[in-house]
């Protein structure tokens, strides 16, 4: 039997997932924009991207634009990695699936 | 039961990521509403220049469609969209036409020479075609390069008949490349926000 591959617990939490792949096809992002696409109230979509940037998969940057304050999001080369070695994961567990 | 719910549950991540990729390059589809507008800036500056025989209708329409334009999408820039290379390719494409667009019938309205009108609508025809079926093989989009086979099509055909024909056919173009189009991309917005709903942790 082959061994079954894990999941990399901080990208499986569906919003954690959804941020990661709605930051991996743009550049950066403003935290407005990712709770406009991901409909998540501001409490946990804060949460979520903490956890994803204490585990160096997002990248922040704070400042001021006309006085207001603006928080960017980047996914960084450690969340890509992550992102692509979990689709990997899945497909190989769904192959498994599938060939059960 | 629990494999099948493991495995749907892999299944619903896998087009999560998906989605959500796609989400971030989807930019067309937010700008059904400037295809309306510049639709309706089409007809009016058609009819103004039909019974109002002015030689500014095309500028003055076209330089307000440009303002409200920009208005608008600053506006909607508060939901402060990011930047990607897919979205620089697209927004070159229009806002190189609307460039051309502007200074061509800006040339021909005051130079007087507007006159052909076969020409006028074959050239708006063509342009249109051009960046309808570039932003299309970008996308990868049928239906808006279905817009650019209208327009390309509406071009060669004002060539030909007599001058009535020519702006039926040319009207025709208008009401479905950028008004009916417009509205389906609106409303392909709306359903797709409504059917993915929110995303919780």
């Amino acid at each position: 039997m082959p061994d079954l591959p894990e999941l990399n617990p901080v990208v499986h939490g569906r919003l954690r997932l959804a941020l990661l792949s709605l930051l991996s096809g743009v550049e950066e992002a403003e935290f407005t924009w990712l709770r406009a696409k991901t409909e998540a109230t501001d409490g946990n979509l804060g949460a979520q991207l903490l956890k994803l940037e204490g585990a160096g998969y997002v990248a922040v940057e704070k400042k001021f634009v006309l006085r207001k304050p603006q928080t960017r999001y980047r996914i960084t080369e450690a969340g890509r990695q992550a992102l692509a070695d979990y689709v990997q994961a899945l497909k190989q567990l769904l192959g498994l699936a599938i060939d059960a | 039961m629990q494999d099948d719910t493991t495995k749907q549950e892999l299944k619903d991540r896998l087009s999560l990521i998906e989605n959500m990729i796609a989400e971030g390059r989807r930019n067309t589809e937010n700008w059904g509403w400037a295809f309306v507008l510049w639709g309706v800036a089409y007809y009016l500056a058609i009819a103004w220049s039909a019974w109002g025989h002015s030689a500014w209708a095309w500028p003055v329409t076209v330089s307000i469609a440009v303002i409200i334009t920009v208005a608008v999408a600053f506006l909607k820039a508060g939901n402060r969209r990011p930047a990607t290379t897919l979205g620089r390719a697209i927004g070159s494409i229009w806002i190189a036409l609307g460039i051309s667009m502007f200074l061509l019938f800006l040339a021909l309205g005051l130079s007087g020479r507007l006159t052909d009108r076969h020409l006028f609508a074959a050239a708006i025809s063509a342009m249109l075609g051009m960046a309808n079926g570039a932003s299309a093989l970008i996308l990868r989009w049928k239906a808006q390069f279905a817009c650019a086979v209208v327009w390309w099509v509406a071009a060669v055909a004002t060539c030909f008949g007599a001058e009535a024909q020519s702006m039926i056919v040319f009207l025709a173009a208008i009401f479905l490349c950028q008004i009916m189009f417009g509205i389906y991309g609106m409303i392909a917005k709306a359903r797709e926000r409504k059917r993915r709903g929110p995303i919780h942790a």
